[in-house]
Protein backbone atom coordinates (compact mmCIF):
# COMPACT_ATOMS: atom_id res chain seq x y z
CA UNK A 1 0.00 0.00 0.00
CA UNK A 2 2.73 2.54 0.89
CA UNK A 3 5.17 1.21 -1.96
CA UNK A 4 4.06 4.01 -4.41
CA UNK A 5 4.42 2.29 -8.19
CA UNK A 6 3.65 3.85 -11.75
CA UNK A 7 -0.07 2.82 -10.88
CA UNK A 8 -0.42 5.06 -7.80
CA UNK A 9 1.08 7.88 -10.87
CA UNK A 10 -1.24 7.13 -13.33
CA UNK A 11 -4.49 7.04 -11.37
CA UNK A 12 -3.24 10.85 -9.83
CA UNK A 13 -2.52 12.33 -13.04
CA UNK A 14 -6.00 10.35 -14.90
CA UNK A 15 -8.02 12.27 -12.66
CA UNK A 16 -6.24 15.53 -12.96
CA UNK A 17 -6.86 15.51 -16.58
CA UNK A 18 -10.50 14.50 -16.29
CA UNK A 19 -10.87 17.19 -13.77
CA UNK A 20 -9.06 19.71 -16.44
CA UNK A 21 -11.80 18.54 -18.82
CA UNK A 22 -14.46 19.03 -16.37
CA UNK A 23 -13.15 22.27 -15.72
CA UNK A 24 -13.34 23.14 -19.73
CA UNK A 25 -17.08 22.29 -19.80
CA UNK A 26 -17.73 23.79 -17.21
CA UNK A 27 -16.46 27.22 -17.19
CA UNK A 28 -17.61 27.50 -20.53
CA UNK A 29 -17.80 31.18 -19.80
CA UNK A 30 -14.61 31.99 -18.57
CA UNK A 31 -11.79 31.77 -21.01
CA UNK A 32 -9.37 32.37 -18.36
CA UNK A 33 -10.67 29.39 -15.97
CA UNK A 34 -10.46 27.13 -19.54
CA UNK A 35 -6.64 27.83 -19.84
CA UNK A 36 -5.99 27.54 -16.27
CA UNK A 37 -7.89 23.71 -17.09
CA UNK A 38 -5.29 23.55 -19.97
CA UNK A 39 -2.44 23.72 -18.19
CA UNK A 40 -3.61 21.36 -15.40
CA UNK A 41 -4.49 18.53 -18.45
CA UNK A 42 -0.74 19.30 -19.50
CA UNK A 43 0.53 19.27 -15.67
CA UNK A 44 -1.33 15.92 -15.91
CA UNK A 45 0.35 14.57 -19.16
CA UNK A 46 4.10 15.40 -17.93
CA UNK A 47 2.94 13.28 -14.52
CA UNK A 48 2.41 10.98 -16.82
CA UNK A 49 5.56 10.86 -18.71
CA UNK A 50 7.34 11.73 -15.51
CA UNK A 51 6.26 8.54 -13.67
CA UNK A 52 7.16 6.43 -16.77
CA UNK A 53 10.59 7.50 -17.10
CA UNK A 54 10.83 7.22 -13.19
CA UNK A 55 9.51 3.29 -13.95
CA UNK A 56 11.92 2.16 -17.01
CA UNK A 57 15.07 4.42 -15.81
CA UNK A 58 14.60 5.98 -19.07
CA UNK A 59 15.29 9.70 -19.28
CA UNK A 60 13.26 10.71 -22.50
CA UNK A 61 10.36 11.18 -20.58
CA UNK A 62 12.08 13.73 -18.13
CA UNK A 63 13.57 15.86 -21.65
CA UNK A 64 9.87 15.27 -23.13
CA UNK A 65 8.41 16.76 -20.18
CA UNK A 66 10.88 19.81 -20.19
CA UNK A 67 9.39 20.55 -23.64
CA UNK A 68 5.89 20.27 -22.73
CA UNK A 69 6.47 22.72 -19.84
CA UNK A 70 8.12 25.45 -23.05
CA UNK A 71 5.29 24.82 -25.04
CA UNK A 72 2.77 25.14 -22.49
CA UNK A 73 4.50 28.30 -20.77
CA UNK A 74 4.69 29.85 -24.61
CA UNK A 75 0.84 28.86 -24.94
CA UNK A 76 -0.34 30.54 -21.70
CA UNK A 77 1.63 33.32 -22.76
CA UNK A 78 0.03 34.12 -26.55
CA UNK A 79 -3.47 32.80 -24.95
CA UNK A 80 -3.68 35.15 -22.24
CA UNK A 81 -2.13 37.85 -24.73
CA UNK A 82 -5.13 36.94 -27.24
CA UNK A 83 -7.30 37.85 -24.04
CA UNK A 84 -6.20 40.79 -23.02
CA UNK A 85 -6.62 42.25 -26.54
CA UNK A 86 -9.99 40.69 -27.11
CA UNK A 87 -11.10 42.11 -23.67
CA UNK A 88 -9.95 45.67 -24.56
CA UNK A 89 -11.31 45.56 -27.75
CA UNK A 90 -15.21 43.94 -27.03
CA UNK A 91 -14.98 44.65 -23.15
CA UNK A 92 -15.85 40.77 -22.35
CA UNK A 93 -14.42 37.56 -22.19
CA UNK A 94 -17.32 35.40 -23.10
CA UNK A 95 -16.24 32.37 -24.87
CA UNK A 96 -19.35 32.65 -26.93
CA UNK A 97 -18.78 36.26 -28.15
CA UNK A 98 -15.76 35.00 -29.32
CA UNK A 99 -17.37 32.73 -32.52
CA UNK A 100 -17.52 36.69 -34.06
CA UNK A 101 -13.89 36.64 -35.10
CA UNK A 102 -13.13 36.47 -38.38
CA UNK A 103 -10.10 36.15 -40.20
CA UNK B 1 7.25 4.32 4.00
CA UNK B 2 7.86 7.99 4.10
CA UNK B 3 8.21 8.43 0.40
CA UNK B 4 4.73 6.75 0.56
CA UNK B 5 2.64 9.18 3.04
CA UNK B 6 4.70 12.32 2.03
CA UNK B 7 2.98 11.12 -2.13
CA UNK B 8 -0.24 10.17 -0.40
CA UNK B 9 -0.18 13.30 1.19
CA UNK B 10 0.32 15.28 -1.86
CA UNK B 11 -1.32 14.14 -4.21
CA UNK B 12 -4.41 14.24 -1.96
CA UNK B 13 -3.39 18.09 -2.30
CA UNK B 14 -2.87 18.55 -5.25
CA UNK B 15 -6.30 16.77 -6.62
CA UNK B 16 -8.10 18.89 -4.10
CA UNK B 17 -6.72 21.92 -5.66
CA UNK B 18 -7.41 20.83 -9.04
CA UNK B 19 -10.88 20.21 -7.93
CA UNK B 20 -10.52 23.86 -6.57
CA UNK B 21 -9.63 25.44 -9.67
CA UNK B 22 -12.37 24.23 -11.63
CA UNK B 23 -15.04 25.08 -9.09
CA UNK B 24 -13.96 27.94 -7.17
CA UNK B 25 -16.58 31.42 -7.69
CA UNK B 26 -13.84 33.85 -8.39
CA UNK B 27 -10.78 33.56 -10.53
CA UNK B 28 -8.16 34.84 -8.28
CA UNK B 29 -9.04 31.83 -6.51
CA UNK B 30 -8.70 29.70 -8.75
CA UNK B 31 -4.99 31.44 -9.29
CA UNK B 32 -4.12 30.81 -5.90
CA UNK B 33 -5.40 27.24 -5.80
CA UNK B 34 -3.35 26.82 -9.40
CA UNK B 35 -0.05 27.83 -7.50
CA UNK B 36 -0.77 24.95 -5.01
CA UNK B 37 -1.78 22.58 -7.56
CA UNK B 38 2.25 23.11 -9.17
CA UNK B 39 3.54 23.16 -5.46
CA UNK B 40 2.19 19.75 -5.23
CA UNK B 41 2.86 17.98 -8.67
CA UNK B 42 6.24 19.55 -8.14
CA UNK B 43 6.94 17.73 -4.90
CA UNK B 44 5.35 14.48 -6.46
CA UNK B 45 8.16 14.72 -9.24
CA UNK B 46 10.52 14.64 -6.12
CA UNK B 47 9.08 12.09 -5.29
CA UNK B 48 9.05 10.54 -8.64
CA UNK B 49 12.79 11.27 -8.91
CA UNK B 50 12.77 14.21 -11.49
CA UNK B 51 14.78 16.43 -9.24
CA UNK B 52 14.89 18.97 -12.31
CA UNK B 53 11.62 19.20 -13.35
CA UNK B 54 10.37 19.78 -9.91
CA UNK B 55 12.77 22.83 -9.66
CA UNK B 56 11.58 24.35 -12.80
CA UNK B 57 8.31 23.45 -12.43
CA UNK B 58 8.14 25.86 -9.24
CA UNK B 59 10.58 28.29 -10.92
CA UNK B 60 9.12 28.66 -14.29
CA UNK B 61 5.17 27.63 -13.62
CA UNK B 62 4.74 29.34 -9.20
CA UNK B 63 7.28 32.34 -10.55
CA UNK B 64 5.91 32.92 -13.64
CA UNK B 65 2.71 31.19 -15.39
CA UNK B 66 0.58 31.83 -12.43
CA UNK B 67 2.06 35.51 -11.58
CA UNK B 68 0.78 35.98 -15.16
CA UNK B 69 -2.40 34.22 -15.01
CA UNK B 70 -3.20 36.54 -11.53
CA UNK B 71 -2.16 39.63 -13.68
CA UNK B 72 -4.58 38.91 -16.32
CA UNK B 73 -7.18 38.27 -13.86
CA UNK B 74 -6.76 41.37 -12.05
CA UNK B 75 -6.54 43.59 -15.10
CA UNK B 76 -9.66 42.68 -16.72
CA UNK B 77 -12.50 44.08 -14.44
CA UNK B 78 -14.69 41.58 -15.69
CA UNK B 79 -18.19 40.74 -13.80
CA UNK B 80 -17.13 37.38 -13.14
CA UNK B 81 -20.34 36.17 -11.52
CA UNK B 82 -22.25 36.82 -14.58
CA UNK B 83 -19.61 34.53 -16.45
CA UNK B 84 -20.70 31.71 -13.93
CA UNK B 85 -24.46 32.14 -15.17
CA UNK B 86 -24.51 28.95 -17.29
CA UNK B 87 -22.81 26.56 -14.48
CA UNK B 88 -25.80 24.57 -13.61
CA UNK B 89 -26.09 23.73 -16.54
CA UNK B 90 -23.07 22.97 -18.59
CA UNK B 91 -21.82 21.15 -15.14
CA UNK B 92 -24.04 18.05 -15.51
CA UNK B 93 -22.90 17.61 -19.13
CA UNK B 94 -18.98 18.15 -17.92
CA UNK B 95 -19.28 15.39 -15.08
CA UNK B 96 -20.94 12.73 -17.67
CA UNK B 97 -18.24 13.53 -20.12
CA UNK B 98 -15.20 13.44 -17.46
CA UNK B 99 -17.15 10.31 -15.70
CA UNK B 100 -16.81 8.33 -18.91
CA UNK B 101 -13.12 9.51 -20.15
CA UNK B 102 -12.23 8.55 -16.53
CA UNK B 103 -14.08 5.27 -16.45
CA UNK B 104 -12.00 4.28 -19.94
CA UNK B 105 -9.03 5.86 -18.51
CA UNK B 106 -9.06 3.32 -15.71
CA UNK B 107 -10.23 0.55 -18.08
CA UNK B 108 -7.54 0.90 -19.92
CA UNK B 109 -4.83 1.08 -16.82
CA UNK B 110 -6.76 -2.16 -15.79
CA UNK B 111 -5.47 -4.48 -18.47
CA UNK B 112 -2.68 -2.49 -19.61
CA UNK B 113 0.96 -3.68 -19.30
CA UNK B 114 4.51 -3.15 -20.53
CA UNK B 115 5.61 -5.06 -23.38
CA UNK B 116 8.27 -7.27 -22.20
CA UNK B 117 11.24 -5.55 -24.61
CA UNK B 118 10.50 -2.81 -23.07
CA UNK B 119 13.44 -2.14 -21.37
CA UNK B 120 15.63 -3.05 -24.17
CA UNK B 121 13.89 -0.50 -26.00
CA UNK B 122 14.73 2.47 -23.74
CA UNK B 123 16.09 5.82 -25.60
CA UNK B 124 18.36 7.08 -23.19
CA UNK B 125 19.09 4.79 -19.49
CA UNK B 126 19.57 7.00 -16.83
CA UNK B 127 23.41 6.57 -16.55
CA UNK B 128 24.67 5.72 -12.97
CA UNK B 129 26.08 7.71 -10.38
CA UNK B 130 25.35 11.29 -11.86
CA UNK B 131 22.82 13.95 -10.56
CA UNK B 132 19.61 14.20 -12.32
CA UNK B 133 20.24 17.72 -13.64
CA UNK B 134 23.51 16.30 -14.86
CA UNK B 135 21.61 13.17 -17.14
CA UNK B 136 18.98 15.59 -18.46
CA UNK B 137 21.85 17.82 -19.76
CA UNK B 138 23.97 15.15 -21.37
CA UNK B 139 20.72 14.65 -23.96
CA UNK B 140 18.84 17.57 -24.00
CA UNK B 141 21.57 19.28 -26.20
CA UNK B 142 22.74 16.65 -28.42
CA UNK B 143 19.97 13.58 -28.89
CA UNK B 144 16.99 16.25 -28.88
CA UNK B 145 19.02 18.60 -30.76
CA UNK B 146 16.38 19.44 -33.37
CA UNK B 147 13.08 19.45 -30.41
CA UNK B 148 15.58 22.11 -28.32
CA UNK B 149 16.19 24.81 -31.39
CA UNK B 150 12.50 24.15 -31.99
CA UNK B 151 11.59 25.11 -28.76
CA UNK B 152 13.59 27.87 -28.94
CA UNK B 153 11.73 28.92 -32.01
CA UNK B 154 8.32 28.51 -30.31
CA UNK B 155 9.68 30.91 -27.66
CA UNK B 156 10.72 33.23 -30.36
CA UNK B 157 7.07 33.31 -31.70
CA UNK B 158 5.71 33.69 -28.12
CA UNK B 159 7.74 36.74 -27.59
CA UNK B 160 7.34 38.21 -30.91
CA UNK B 161 3.43 37.43 -30.89
CA UNK B 162 2.93 38.95 -26.98
CA UNK B 163 4.80 42.36 -28.39
CA UNK B 164 2.58 42.09 -31.55
CA UNK B 165 -0.64 41.84 -29.82
CA UNK B 166 -0.51 43.48 -26.91
CA UNK B 167 1.73 46.39 -27.72
CA UNK B 168 0.37 49.70 -28.89
CA UNK B 169 1.77 52.67 -29.84
CA UNK B 170 0.44 55.59 -28.18
CA UNK B 171 0.84 59.02 -29.59
CA UNK B 172 3.06 61.66 -27.71
CA UNK B 173 5.59 59.18 -25.66
CA UNK B 174 8.70 60.56 -25.26
CA UNK B 175 11.50 58.15 -25.88
CA UNK B 176 15.35 58.45 -25.60
CA UNK B 177 17.18 58.31 -29.00
CA UNK B 178 20.53 58.13 -28.25
CA UNK B 179 21.48 57.73 -31.88
CA UNK B 180 20.48 61.32 -32.56
CA UNK B 181 21.38 62.61 -29.20
CA UNK B 182 24.87 61.67 -29.97
CA UNK B 183 24.80 62.60 -33.84
CA UNK B 184 23.19 66.20 -32.68
CA UNK B 185 25.80 68.71 -32.93
CA UNK B 186 25.09 72.70 -33.69
CA UNK B 187 22.04 72.83 -31.38
CA UNK B 188 24.44 73.25 -28.56
CA UNK B 189 25.12 76.82 -27.71
CA UNK B 190 28.02 77.28 -25.18
CA UNK B 191 27.56 80.37 -22.57
CA UNK B 192 29.31 82.10 -20.23
CA UNK B 193 27.07 83.33 -17.06
CA UNK B 194 28.30 86.04 -14.70
CA UNK B 195 29.38 83.69 -11.73
CA UNK B 196 26.45 83.59 -8.97
CA UNK B 197 23.76 84.22 -11.54
CA UNK B 198 23.13 81.29 -13.90
CA UNK B 199 21.85 81.64 -17.13
CA UNK B 200 18.34 81.01 -16.48
CA UNK B 201 15.96 83.25 -14.70
CA UNK B 202 12.89 81.38 -14.04
CA UNK B 203 13.49 79.33 -16.90
CA UNK B 204 14.12 81.94 -19.26
CA UNK B 205 17.20 82.35 -21.42
CA UNK B 206 18.34 85.77 -20.78
CA UNK B 207 19.73 87.01 -23.15
CA UNK B 208 23.41 87.13 -23.13
CA UNK B 209 25.19 90.48 -22.49
CA UNK B 210 26.51 92.77 -25.34
CA UNK B 211 30.43 91.87 -24.65
CA UNK B 212 31.86 94.90 -23.04
CA UNK B 213 34.71 96.08 -25.27
CA UNK B 214 35.88 94.43 -28.45
CA UNK B 215 37.65 91.43 -28.19
CA UNK B 216 41.14 91.42 -28.78
CA UNK B 217 41.92 90.50 -31.88
CA UNK B 218 42.99 86.70 -32.05
CA UNK B 219 47.22 86.93 -32.98
CA UNK B 220 47.87 85.37 -35.81
CA UNK B 221 51.15 83.60 -37.40
CA UNK B 222 51.13 83.23 -40.90
CA UNK B 223 53.46 81.24 -42.09
CA UNK B 224 54.15 79.79 -38.36
CA UNK B 225 54.06 76.01 -37.74
CA UNK B 226 51.31 75.20 -35.09
CA UNK C 1 10.03 3.87 -7.00
CA UNK C 2 11.54 5.43 -4.02
CA UNK C 3 14.49 7.06 -5.08
CA UNK C 4 17.79 7.53 -3.14
CA UNK C 5 18.09 11.22 -3.46
CA UNK C 6 15.06 11.47 -1.50
CA UNK C 7 16.61 11.11 1.75
CA UNK C 8 18.32 14.55 0.92
CA UNK C 9 15.16 16.53 0.29
CA UNK C 10 13.98 14.82 4.29
CA UNK C 11 14.81 17.46 6.18
CA UNK C 12 13.01 20.13 3.64
CA UNK C 13 9.46 18.05 4.34
CA UNK C 14 10.42 18.20 8.12
CA UNK C 15 10.57 21.78 7.66
CA UNK C 16 7.72 21.79 5.63
CA UNK C 17 5.73 20.38 8.56
CA UNK C 18 7.25 22.03 11.16
CA UNK C 19 6.25 25.26 9.52
CA UNK C 20 3.03 24.04 8.39
CA UNK C 21 2.55 22.80 11.40
CA UNK C 22 3.25 26.25 13.03
CA UNK C 23 0.98 28.25 10.97
CA UNK C 24 -1.56 26.16 11.23
CA UNK C 25 -1.54 26.39 15.16
CA UNK C 26 -1.08 30.22 15.10
CA UNK C 27 -4.24 30.84 12.94
CA UNK C 28 -6.14 28.35 14.54
CA UNK C 29 -5.32 29.21 17.82
CA UNK C 30 -6.46 32.85 17.28
CA UNK C 31 -9.39 31.18 15.97
CA UNK C 32 -10.24 29.10 18.97
CA UNK C 33 -9.11 31.30 22.00
CA UNK C 34 -9.59 34.91 20.73
CA UNK C 35 -13.19 36.32 21.20
CA UNK C 36 -14.51 37.27 18.01
CA UNK C 37 -16.76 40.04 17.83
CA UNK C 38 -16.89 41.39 13.79
CA UNK C 39 -18.64 44.27 12.66
CA UNK C 40 -19.04 46.03 9.50
CA UNK C 41 -16.20 48.86 10.86
CA UNK C 42 -13.68 46.05 12.03
CA UNK C 43 -13.87 43.75 8.83
CA UNK C 44 -14.08 46.98 6.56
CA UNK C 45 -10.20 47.31 4.65
CA UNK C 46 -7.93 49.74 6.46
CA UNK C 47 -6.25 52.26 5.00
CA UNK C 48 -4.19 54.34 7.06
CA UNK C 49 -7.58 55.55 8.26
CA UNK C 50 -9.22 56.65 6.39
CA UNK C 51 -12.01 54.86 3.49
CA UNK C 52 -10.47 53.17 0.39
CA UNK C 53 -10.35 55.16 -2.34
CA UNK C 54 -11.94 52.70 -4.65
CA UNK C 55 -12.31 48.91 -5.86
CA UNK C 56 -9.58 47.11 -5.74
CA UNK C 57 -9.87 45.59 -9.22
CA UNK C 58 -9.31 48.29 -11.57
CA UNK C 59 -7.86 48.01 -15.11
CA UNK C 60 -3.98 48.55 -14.96
CA UNK C 61 -1.34 49.00 -17.74
CA UNK C 62 -1.05 46.48 -20.44
CA UNK C 63 2.68 46.78 -20.36
CA UNK C 64 2.73 45.20 -16.84
CA UNK C 65 1.34 42.55 -18.71
CA UNK C 66 3.65 42.56 -21.29
CA UNK C 67 7.04 42.55 -18.93
CA UNK C 68 5.49 39.43 -17.46
CA UNK C 69 5.56 37.76 -20.56
CA UNK C 70 9.02 38.58 -21.52
CA UNK C 71 9.65 37.50 -18.18
CA UNK C 72 8.36 34.03 -18.34
CA UNK C 73 10.32 33.50 -21.77
CA UNK C 74 13.72 34.33 -20.12
CA UNK C 75 12.70 32.70 -17.04
CA UNK C 76 12.42 29.66 -19.82
CA UNK C 77 15.73 30.32 -21.37
CA UNK C 78 17.66 30.14 -18.03
CA UNK C 79 15.97 27.30 -17.07
CA UNK C 80 17.21 25.56 -20.29
CA UNK C 81 20.53 27.03 -19.43
CA UNK C 82 20.87 25.24 -16.13
CA UNK C 83 21.87 21.63 -16.69
CA UNK C 84 23.90 23.09 -19.70
CA UNK C 85 26.12 24.73 -17.95
CA UNK C 86 26.57 21.82 -15.23
CA UNK C 87 27.01 19.46 -18.32
CA UNK C 88 29.73 21.33 -20.70
CA UNK C 89 32.42 19.12 -20.32
CA UNK C 90 30.47 16.32 -21.57
CA UNK C 91 28.51 17.13 -24.52
CA UNK C 92 31.45 18.66 -26.55
CA UNK C 93 31.04 20.98 -29.27
CA UNK C 94 27.33 20.11 -30.73
CA UNK C 95 26.26 20.62 -27.20
CA UNK C 96 27.95 24.41 -27.53
CA UNK C 97 26.71 25.22 -30.79
CA UNK C 98 23.40 24.02 -29.96
CA UNK C 99 22.91 25.80 -27.23
CA UNK C 100 24.27 29.32 -28.98
CA UNK C 101 21.88 29.05 -31.72
CA UNK C 102 18.98 28.63 -29.09
CA UNK C 103 20.45 31.69 -27.41
CA UNK C 104 20.91 33.13 -31.03
CA UNK C 105 17.07 32.81 -32.11
CA UNK C 106 16.14 34.13 -28.32
CA UNK C 107 18.31 36.95 -28.95
CA UNK C 108 16.85 38.19 -32.04
CA UNK C 109 13.81 38.32 -30.46
CA UNK C 110 15.15 40.07 -27.84
CA UNK C 111 16.83 42.62 -30.48
CA UNK C 112 13.21 42.96 -31.49
CA UNK C 113 11.56 43.93 -28.66
CA UNK C 114 14.22 46.39 -27.81
CA UNK C 115 13.76 48.10 -30.87
CA UNK C 116 9.66 48.02 -30.59
CA UNK C 117 10.18 49.85 -27.67
CA UNK C 118 8.68 47.10 -25.71
CA UNK C 119 10.74 47.50 -22.50
CA UNK C 120 10.53 51.11 -22.60
CA UNK C 121 8.94 53.03 -19.91
CA UNK C 122 7.39 56.36 -21.84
Amino acid sequence: MLDIGLAHYLVVSAILFVLGVFGIFMNRKNVIVILMSVELILLSVNLNLVAFSAQLGDLTGQVFAMFILTVAAAEAAIGLAIVVIYFRNRGSIEVEDISTLKG
Amino acid sequence: MIAGLAFYFFAFILIAAAVMVVTARNPVHSVIWLIAAFFNAAALFLIAGAEFLAMILVIVYVGAVAVLFLFVVMMLDVDFAQLREGVQRYAPIGAVVGGILFLELLLVLSVWRFAPDAAALRMAPMPEGVTNTEAIGRILYTDHIYLFQISGLILLVAMIGAIVLTLRDRPGTKRQDVGAQIARSSAVAMARPELGEGIRREDILRPLPPPAKEAPKPVTHEGGHH
Amino acid sequence: MTQPLLAQYFPILVFLGIAGGIALAMVGGSILLARQKPDAEKLSAYECGFAPFDDTRRRFDVRFYLVAILFIIFDLEVAFLFPWAVTLGDIGWLGFFSMMGFLFVLTVGFIYEWRKGALDWE
